[in-house]
């Protein structure tokens, strides 16, 4: 059977304290940013025949979706979009299950830490300003990568 | 004279009572410090304990925060100055992103993590031993070791899983920077239970004065504390006998018996 790839992003609605810190760590490491943004990103491999109802599947099951606090937000690919950079380990593997819970017609998922940063303008930072902040703080490249 | 240890707490930290106390009793004038009070309250102090908890809550990776605080900078000038520091877990993760151990990089660019166990971060909660990887000769932080030490530990953490890149790891293990290895109770190396590469429990830097372990000796530093019931059962009701000091005291005796001989210097 065929399979598609389904990228979703997860993201809080209340304030995100995880956010906060790293845009007060990145400040006081001397990167110019003004706001920052977080969010899980999820891309599934899944079957044709499941994917046209797989993010109301993920909004059902409220594994890593919870409509109390986070909205969820279908991609338009398996990519970054502009001005973000994705965070995961360099080990990475699809798993065939999400929080424990098998979708079905999922084949496997990866999760990643997608992160944005916008000035004090509310604009999204230069390209060398997102790169510094990969290499000093939001990236261990011990053993993670960063996906642009 | 006696040794001034700082056991600094970030807000998360869980485990600065246990390791004052276990300083404490090896003899060392030991003093949380809270985060509060700067980087400039440590610089009275010989050396420094980073204790075990959840800094910053593990935001962004377990430590990634605490490395860049006040105090830690604070802490990597004064190991750049040659005082001995000593992480233990959530402290040794904060020493690992800080870039003081293995200290192989510039400081603040990690070239090693403890990083999610294996079976996808499942928390590992278990007593472990550990052996001395190296000579006591090579760890000047705990010359007081013997060779080939054993030490009982307690294990509790969540990013346990030593990695890096592959030359990184062939790097660590024959220029000696994996200090402890996981062990059972005879000193025989065993696998790390959450799959720490090298069976790597502890790491240290170039000078070995600075060193990052992942279990807590703190937590079987008194008989009450053992695993094995045994001497437990023999103690019951004799309170000085429950208290007395037990496997994982032997780290904190080894530390500052390093530390007597910086001192008298």
């Amino acid at each position: 059977m065929a399979t598609l790839q389904k990228t979703f992003a997860v993201g809080l609605t209340i304030p995100d304290n995880e956010a906060f810190t790293a845009l007060e760590t990145l400040r006081r490491i001397g990167v110019g940013v003004g706001a920052v943004r977080r969010a899980d990103v999820w891309t599934f491999d899944v079957d044709a025949a499941a994917a046209a109802t797989l993010g109301q599947t993920i909004a059902t099951i409220e594994t890593v979706f919870n409509p109390n606090k986070h909205e969820l937000v279908e991609r338009p690919g398996s990519r970054p979009i502009a001005g973000e950079v994705w965070i995961a380990p360099h080990d990475e593997t699809a798993l065939p299950s999400v929080g424990g819970r098998v979708i079905p017609g999922v084949r496997g998922v990866r999760r990643r830490v997608a992160w944005q940063l916008l000035d004090e303008a509310g604009r999204i930072v230069e390209p060398a300003v997102l790169e510094h902040a990969v290499e000093t703080f939001l990236c261990n490249p011990a053993f993670q990568k960063a996906i642009r | 004279m006696t040794a001034r240890v700082a056991v600094p707490i970030f807000p998360g930290t869980n485990s600065e009572d246990e390791t004052v106390r276990a300083l404490q009793a090896a003899g060392l004038d030991a003093e949380a410090v809270h985060w509060s009070r700067g980087g400039r309250a440590l610089r009275a102090f010989d050396a420094f304990v980073l204790p075990g908890g959840f800094a910053y809550e593990d935001r962004i990776r377990a430590g990634a925060v605490a490395a860049h605080d006040e105090l830690t900078e604070a802490i990597v000038a004064a190991a750049d100055a040659g005082k001995f520091v000593l992480g233990i877990c959530n402290g040794a993760q904060i020493l690992l992103e800080a870039g003081l151990v293995p200290g192989t990089g510039p400081i603040g660019r990690p070239t090693a993590a403890f990083t999610p166990n294996r079976n996808g971060g499942r928390f590992l909660c278990r007593h472990v031993y550990v052996r001395l990887g190296v000579a006591p000769e090579r760890i000047p932080a705990l010359g007081g070791l013997p060779r080939e030490a054993v030490i009982p530990m307690w294990a509790a953490h969540g990013d346990g899983r030593l990695a890096a890149a592959p030359d990184e790891l062939a790097r660590l293990d024959a220029d000696g920077y994996v200090a402890f290895v996981y062990s059972d109770a005879s000193g025989r190396r065993i696998p790390a239970p959450q799959g720490s590469a090298l069976d790597c429990a502890g790491l240290t830097n170039a000078a070995g004065t600075v060193v990052a372990i992942m279990p807590h000796p703190e937590r079987d530093a008194w008989t009450f504390m053992q695993r094995d019931g045994a001497a437990k059962l023999r103690a019951r009701g004799a309170t000085q006998a429950m208290l007395a000091p037990s496997g994982g005291s032997l780290f904190f005796t080894a530390f500052a018996h390093a530390l007597r001989g910086v001192v008298a210097r």
